[in-house]
């Protein structure tokens, strides 16, 4: 018995996580749809991204999805209780390339990760992939190089 | 004597004293990729311990050098890089260095002018790269030169930690360079040089012009 996950979303009334995945027995594309309890507008959305990933009925399901997705679902459904827009919750996860996120508390720092790691994902080769090469080595042309416009301002303080 | 700088209760630093052990640290701003490149290079051996009063996470790895084996520590933070500075105890006895940047954020390239900085001011000798993560991101940034690391005479390297692009080959390279650190140390500068820390020049002179008044003052009553 296995589920292939497709896709996984929010639904905000009840809370629930709602995951779209194919029964590789049937071949059959489900919807499951999973409520959301014990979770308010001040609740810890890692723990309760990890909870759901761990939990005995579900997990089975949520094998294939990524930890932090489910973290970020737990966001835009807190968000929402505490009565931000979707639009302005989805917005706080976008990234901006001159901010420095070193000055970001935790929690702002995790949406801008969880951003990345979607990039991250896409681009990601995976060790059962048949392509898969551990040490992957690639030579860049040097002599083709150009000069790097970060290290034409201010030079010296680099 | 040096060795209070690197008390961690749960950590005995006095290991990396050990010829088959080395110690070899990451840095870099937050969310450049540092863990996903651990992660990437150590694949199923990949099961990080979290310090998380201490903001650090350590990576333990096997490594056979020449017909050596090698137990190597690879030191990350857990965040610790927001306070822009890290704590002593981390640079302490550490053989190798790697500095890691995004390729997307050019903060984050600028910033490894500060990281190398305070490395330096702790570990003046110990081998250390520059790497260029994400370039699956855009993989037009290999095209162009990024000059900090020529400057300063360090191999660079155009890495993905999402595709495995050079991973291996960086993290191979710097666990030899850190093993050739340790049999041919260095240490005794980076003794003495810790030694001559950088005393605040202005600073002083107030306080040589200071004694100089006291000695007029008291000259009277000594005469």
């Amino acid at each position: 018995m296995g589920f292939q996950a497709k896709r996984c979303g929010v639904q905000f009334n009840p809370p629930s996580i709602v995951l779209v995945y194919i029964h590789t027995d049937t071949n059959k594309i489900r919807k499951r749809i999973i409520p959301i309890r014990n979770f308010f507008k001040h609740s810890d959305c890692s723990t309760a991204a990890e909870r759901l990933k761990n939990h005995p009925r579900h997990r089975g399901y949520l094998d294939q999805v990524p930890l932090h997705q489910l973290e970020k679902l737990h966001i835009v459904l807190r968000d929402h209780m505490q009565g931000l827009s979707l639009e302005n919750s989805l917005a706080s996860f976008q990234l901006d390339p001159d901010e420095d996120l070193n000055k970001l508390e935790d929690e702002e720092l995790a949406r801008k990760k969880g951003q990345m790691d979607t990039l991250f994902e896409r681009n990601r080769k995976r060790k059962d992939d048949p392509d898969f090469v551990y040490d992957l080595e690639v030579e860049f042309d040097k002599s083709k190089e150009e000069k790097c416009s970060w290290d034409e301002e201010s030079d010296e303080d680099i | 004597m040096a060795d209070h700088i690197g008390c961690i209760p749960e950590l005995d630093q006095k290991k990396y004293d050990a010829r088959e052990q080395v110690k070899i640290i990451c840095l870099g701003d937050s969310a450049v990729g540092k863990s996903k490149l651990m992660e990437r290079f150590l694949m199923d051996e990949f099961r990080p311990q979290q310090l998380s009063t201490y903001a650090l996470t350590l990576y333990k790895h096997t490594a056979n050098v020449g017909n050596k084996t090698v137990a190597v520590d690879f030191w990350d933070t857990a965040g610790q890089e927001r306070f822009q500075s890290m704590h002593p105890s981390y640079y302490h006895k550490a053989h190798a260095c790697i500095m890691v940047f995004d390729v997307q954020r050019k903060i984050t390239y600028k910033n490894l002018a500060n990281w190398y900085k305070e490395l330096r001011e702790y570990r003046p000798e110990i081998p250390c790269c520059v790497v260029a993560n994400k370039i699956d991101a855009d993989l037009k940034v290999t095209q162009r030169s990024f000059s900090f690391a020529k400057k300063q005479g360090l191999p660079f390297y155009f890495v993905s930690a999402a595709d495995g692009t050079n991973v291996v080959k960086m993290f191979r390279e710097m666990i030899n360079r850190a093993v050739d650190y340790k049999q041919n140390p260095s240490d005794f500068m980076d003794e003495v040089l810790e030694e001559l820390e950088n005393f605040d020049l202005e600073k002083k002179e107030e306080n040589s012009e200071a004694e100089e008044d006291e000695l007029k003052a008291e000259s009277p009553e000594l005469a």
